[in-house]
């Protein structure tokens, strides 16, 4: 236990520079500085996933249960997802300014939930499981993406010709970041989208209902369909810039909600997943 | 005027307001309704919820928020949005049968009918050869996004026609699994059936305790019945606890086992369109009646359910009533099992040497019998009869769910998702370019159709080309 947690503590501190490197690398226009703090970034991923590996080996299982387990795992494909279009397309390294902090608040709050083993309930042993969980990481971590862009894209428009539109010149053109965001979302959708499925499958396999309207359940449609307006703004009333990215910005923290808060909020038959209260 | 108010009804359902209105009120609605106990009006939760929040209550209840999800506005709203993805799903097959016998024609596409149909033409530097400006071109389209397959002086990046189905295949399946929801309503049976272990009960109304049937389900052809074999209160396979277990058959009309399973979460049993879960579970008590006699003159079986809020861990499910021969109760008796444990933390099992509580009530209320018994033992009535207590053992809750639609709407939710993910990960694309010869000398000729997630757009391929290809004096002139 000692080893994960330390393996944990030393992921928080790359991360936390790495955060700390973003901004010091826009805000002094040090872009050298900014494509470092991916390298930073990337390598907090190592200890991470070493720690992930260990734990995994103990519990038994993946991360999958408990606000630390869920955090981690949201943290982690957030981090990987940053990573790989940054490597991809490096003028998108400044976009961490945005992404990085949500990583960091994720993790730390990880860090100071009980970190206690929680062994697989017959109910959560299936499969299922990893789809549901699988797809569920993936949607927010593109969500989180879009997010990310839709800071950037909002600093760079407030501030025009001023002081952010120099910091942040070095990323893609504010159409093209437009187009980023809108794809994040959509690829976010389609992953939420498989979550909401899976999870409706698992659930009558589980407890022979597919649909219970428990809040869970509830909530997760109701991000779907939050990100479908989004996407109808999008696609069919050509919406575009700095109203479509103050929504992508608000409707992040909606995503995050349902799948931290909403267990811990209310009764659910899904509570068991983060340690809540089961109905 | 029919035609026109028609048109102008489907020119409203289709309409991109009108659906996003729906949207929007059908996700605050789900929303707002999270906080609101959801159940019958007459539920103890609604009831506490009622209580506690007198000033909204009125209006909670006038527009039917205690049950959210089947008031006739959210009903309604549901309904009116599922019509209105119907029209626009037809808008988007139109459009995708458009697009891919675009994309279709296409593919067809070389150097001879490039000349003739193109959208742009770029004037090449005369000291560049067709081969180099189609290399050019190729790299410029690469940068963008755009990656070509190059055949002689032939560059294309058509995409496949399937890709421009996507969206019209996902809303299509919204419909689909709009009806099959609604549908399989009306034809679902869906209930709750406690059986003790060793006993067996018809698949009849009465033997549920909980019953949802839809108005289309025909329950007159259905002859089986249910029988618990066993039951195992802490199953554990896998190295994972499974819980509570019981092993259950289902027979057909002549009392043979069709299938026998052993169920427990992620392990139902299922024969055709039968889905059968394991709830819940309790104690089943069994009691002999004797009367003055000592001769057996009844036999009942009264099930217990577990409560970690009730004194002693269990509650009745019903009362066993003592009848006289017109019908009239004599006596009514509460039955719990005393379980072992710290209040609020009692184990749920079968105690060890089970002990039976019988409460009887006279009907007026008066308290009469208050006793503990063993097996064996009995307890005498104030109706001069006297309860035996049998047998204690356990009873499985099923939930016995008969709905022909779940395949149906499995294969919706796959069917939808596949048309999500087309509709968001492919491109829908037609660029193509040749090298053609004019008056003015060499040009480059570029087909383009960017739909969905292309990587560029035309402005900027025009743009990228033109640098990279035009003269050279007029780059130096700029």
């Amino acid at each position: 236990v000692t080893l994960e947690i330390l393996l944990m503590w030393a992921t928080l501190t790359f991360f936390v520079v790495a955060t700390a490197m973003f901004v010091f690398g826009v805000i002094f226009t040090k872009e050298r500085l900014t494509r470092r703090a991916v390298l930073v970034t990337a390598a907090g991923l190592v200890p991470q996933l070493i720690a992930i590996g260990v734990r995994w080996a103990r519990v038994g299982h993946g991360p999958y249960i408990g606000y630390y387990e869920v955090a981690n795992a949201l943290t982690l494909f957030v981090v990987v997802f940053f990573v790989i279009a940054a490597w991809r397309n490096a003028r998108l390294s400044a976009a961490g300014i945005g992404i990085m902090p949500v990583a960091v608040l994720l993790l730390g709050g990880a860090m100071l939930a009980p970190k206690a083993g929680l062994p697989l309930t017959g109910s959560l042993a299936s499969y299922w499981l990893f789809i549901h969980v699988a797809f569920a990481n993936l949607a927010f971590a593109a969500f989180a993406a879009s997010f990310g862009l839709a800071i950037v894209y909002v600093l760079r428009e407030r501030s025009k010709t001023g002081a952010w539109a120099k910091r942040l010149a070095k990323l893609p053109s504010q159409e093209s970041v437009d187009n980023l965001t809108s794809r994040f979302v959509l690829a976010g959708f389609l992953f939420w989208g498989i979550m909401i499925a899976s999870g409706a499958i698992w659930a009558n396999e589980a407890w022979g209902r597919y649909w219970s309207w428990d809040p869970i359940e509830t909530w997760s449609l109701v991000v779907w369909l939050v990100y479908a307006v989004y996407l109808h703004l999008r696609f069919t009333m050509r919406w575009r810039g700095e109203k479509l990215a103050w929504y992508a910005l608000l409707a992040m923290p909606l995503a995050l909600f349902c799948l931290l808060g909403i267990p811990i909020v209310f009764h659910s038959l899904h509570g068991g997943y983060i340690g809540g209260a089961e109905g | 005027v029919i035609r026109r108010a028609l048109r102008k009804a489907v020119a409203a359902l289709t309409s991109a307001g009108l659906a996003l209105g729906l949207l929007v009120f059908l996700t605050a609605w789900s929303a707002v309704a999270t906080l609101v106990a959801q159940g019958d009006p007459a539920s103890q939760e609604v009831a506490a919820w009622a209580a506690a929040h007198p000033a909204i209550e009125p209006v909670v209840a006038a527009i039917g928020f205690h049950q959210a999800f089947s008031s006739w506005l959210f009903m309604a709203c549901a309904v009116l949005l599922g019509v209105s993805t119907a029209l626009c799903a037809w808008k988007r097959t139109r459009s995708a049968m458009a697009r891919s016998r675009a994309l279709a024609r296409a593919r067809q596409l070389d150097a001879g009918s490039l000349a003739v149909e193109h959208d742009l033409e770029v004037a090449l530097d005369p000291a560049m050869t067709a081969a180099e400006a189609v290399t050019t071109a190729s790299r410029v389209l690469a940068d963008l996004g755009v990656r070509t397959k190059r055949r002689g002086e032939l560059l294309t990046a058509v995409s496949a026609p399937w890709t421009a189905w996507g969206s019209a295949v996902f809303h299509w399946s919204l419909v689909a699994l709009i009806l099959l929801v609604l549908g399989g309503n009306l034809f679902r049976s869906d209930g709750l059936m406690g059986i003790p272990v060793g006993q067996t009960l018809a698949d009849t109304p009465v033997a549920y305790g909980l019953l949802h049937a839809g108005p289309l389900f025909n329950r007159d052809g259905v002859h089986r019945s249910f029988r618990v074999d066993a039951f195992d209160p802490d199953y554990t396979t896998g190295g994972i606890d499974r819980g509570p277990s019981p092993t259950v058959s289902v027979l057909d009309a002549a009392g043979n086992a069709v299938v026998t399973q052993r169920v427990y979460p992620n392990a139902p049993l299922k024969l055709g369109s039968l889905t059968i879960h394991a709830a819940a579970y309790g104690l089943a008590t069994y009691f002999s009646l004797e009367n003055t006699a000592g001769a057996v003159s009844g036999r009942s079986l009264q099930l217990v359910d577990f409560s970690q809020t009730a004194s002693g861990g269990t509650v009745p499910v019903g009362a066993l009533q003592i009848s006289d021969s017109a019908g009239r109760v004599l006596v009514s008796c509460a039955i719990t099992v005393p379980l072992q444990g710290p209040a609020r933390n009692y184990v749920q099992s079968l105690p060890s040497n089970p002990k039976v509580r019988v409460v009887a009530v006279s009907p007026q209320g008066g308290l009469t019998v208050d006793k503990l018994v063993k097996v064996g033992e009995t307890v005498s009535l104030p109706s001069g009869d006297v309860l035996k207590l049998d047998q204690v053992g356990y009873y499985a809750r099923l939930s016995i769910v008969d709905d022909a639609t779940i395949p149906f709407i499995y294969a919706g939710l796959v069917i939808a998702m596949i048309g999500l993910g087309i509709s968001t990960l492919s491109r829908q694309q037609a660029v193509a370019a040749t090298v053609v010869e004019g008056p003015d000398g060499s040009s480059l000729a570029v087909y383009i159709r960017l739909w969905r997630n292309a990587a560029t757009s035309r402005a900027e391929i025009a743009a990228g080309l033109e640098t990279a290809l035009r003269p050279v004096k007029e780059k130096s002139d700029s």
